[in-house]
């Protein structure tokens, strides 16, 4: 039986609401163990922009995602970390995020919010006059909800995506799209 | 068991190219071409063009109008790929030669109907700072030689700072280009 595909094609717009500039963002999509990625490339990085007019930082980077699954379980996660570089090539963090790829097909806009950890008062005065901050060690935190409550977090501003959904093969496994 | 025939659909795209706002040039104008999937193929219609020089307007809204139609169709076997617009625009330099002046580059649309669609310019910007400084004053920035590399994902990330050519960053304009689409 031929499997179910998702297409996902669309654009990272850019990001608003950030205090930082000279932002980028390194992005990537999760799924479950049923998903298979047949053409695209799972994950990447947006060149880095300043915002010029307003707070909008403007990256336009395209996404085109091909992906059979048997099963709904596991349905695509985009994760997001937006950087912000300064003049020596320092990268700094502003933000994580993540957001369910959409299950209608259709064109979207999505607005993601993010977040980063706060620290210790030590840290957060030395992330405002050096740089730097914590991070996270391991990168899960960002998608998944397990162990979120040990950690205290700051919010950071919304990435704006504009992901389309193209859907074959559901009804066959009885699923209405 | 047997494969079944992969089968071909088609995208007709009818649009146009409607305007721009770049504040700080005039004179301008716009190609555009598409990039496209291996299974992709145009069929019908022009892939690529050129459209007419234009000045901006003397009322408030200092816009450049264009107007340029686009009139393609598209057959493939598989939506991965799916074709995207590049769109670069050019005007004179100080000594009277075209530079480019900013890309852009956009999804054709999924959904039929009507779509109008406002991208943000980028121009390539090299991280050397002998070659900012000619292109202050010249006047002109490096340029792609292949449009084209606007609308891909993979190597946008900053230039290895050891690289002995100034590797090209992009930066976004104040500026802007409004299309619009009836694909079907």
């Amino acid at each position: 039986m031929a499997m179910a595909e998702v297409h996902v094609i669309g654009q990272i717009m850019g990001a608003t609401g950030f205090s930082e500039s000279s932002l980028l963002c390194k992005w990537g999509v999760h799924t479950g163990a049923a998903w298979k990625l047949l053409s695209g490339v799972r994950e990447g990085q947006t060149q880095v922009d300043t915002p010029q007019i307003g707070d909008m930082a403007y990256w336009s980077h395209p996404i085109d995602l091909h992906f059979a699954t048997k099963g709904l379980q596991g349905w695509p996660r985009l994760h997001l970390q937006v950087w912000s570089q300064d003049s020596f090539g320092r990268c700094q963090l502003a933000g994580y995020g993540f957001c369910h790829v959409p299950s209608s097909p259709g064109t979207h806009q999505l607005d993601c919010p993010t977040w980063r950890p706060l620290g210790s008062w030590r840290e957060q005065l030395a992330r405002a006059f050096v740089g730097g901050g914590p991070q996270l060690l391991h990168g899960d935190a960002i998608y998944s909800g397990a162990d979120r409550y040990r950690l205290h977090t700051t919010s950071g501003g919304t990435v704006h995506l504009e992901l389309s959904l193209l859907l074959r093969h559901f009804d066959r496994y009885g699923v209405e799209c | 068991m047997a494969a079944a025939a992969p089968s071909v659909f088609l995208l007709m795209v009818n649009g146009q190219v409607e305007s721009a706002q770049f504040p700080e040039y005039d004179d301008l104008y716009c190609k555009y071409c598409f990039v496209y999937g291996q299974d992709w193929a145009p069929t019908a219609g022009l892939e690529e063009g050129i459209s007419q020089i234009t000045s901006k307007s003397q009322d408030a809204r200092r816009a450049l109008v264009w107007n340029f139609p686009i009139d393609v169709t598209f057959k493939s076997t598989n939506p991965y790929g799916w074709p995207q617009i590049v769109l670069s625009v050019y005007g004179p330099d100080v000594f009277g030669n075209d530079v480019v002046r900013g890309y852009g580059a956009v999804h054709v649309p999924l959904s039929p109907g009507r779509h109008k669609k406002t991208i943000p310019m980028f121009v390539p910007e090299s991280t050397s700072k002998l070659q900012k400084f000619t292109s202050w004053f010249m006047g002109r920035r490096p340029e792609y030689t292949d449009p084209k590399v606007v609308a891909q994902g993979e190597g946008r990330e900053g230039g290895n700072t050891e690289a002995v050519i100034p590797k090209a960053a992009w930066i976004c304009l104040p500026a802007w280009l409004t299309l619009s689409f009836c694909p079907q």
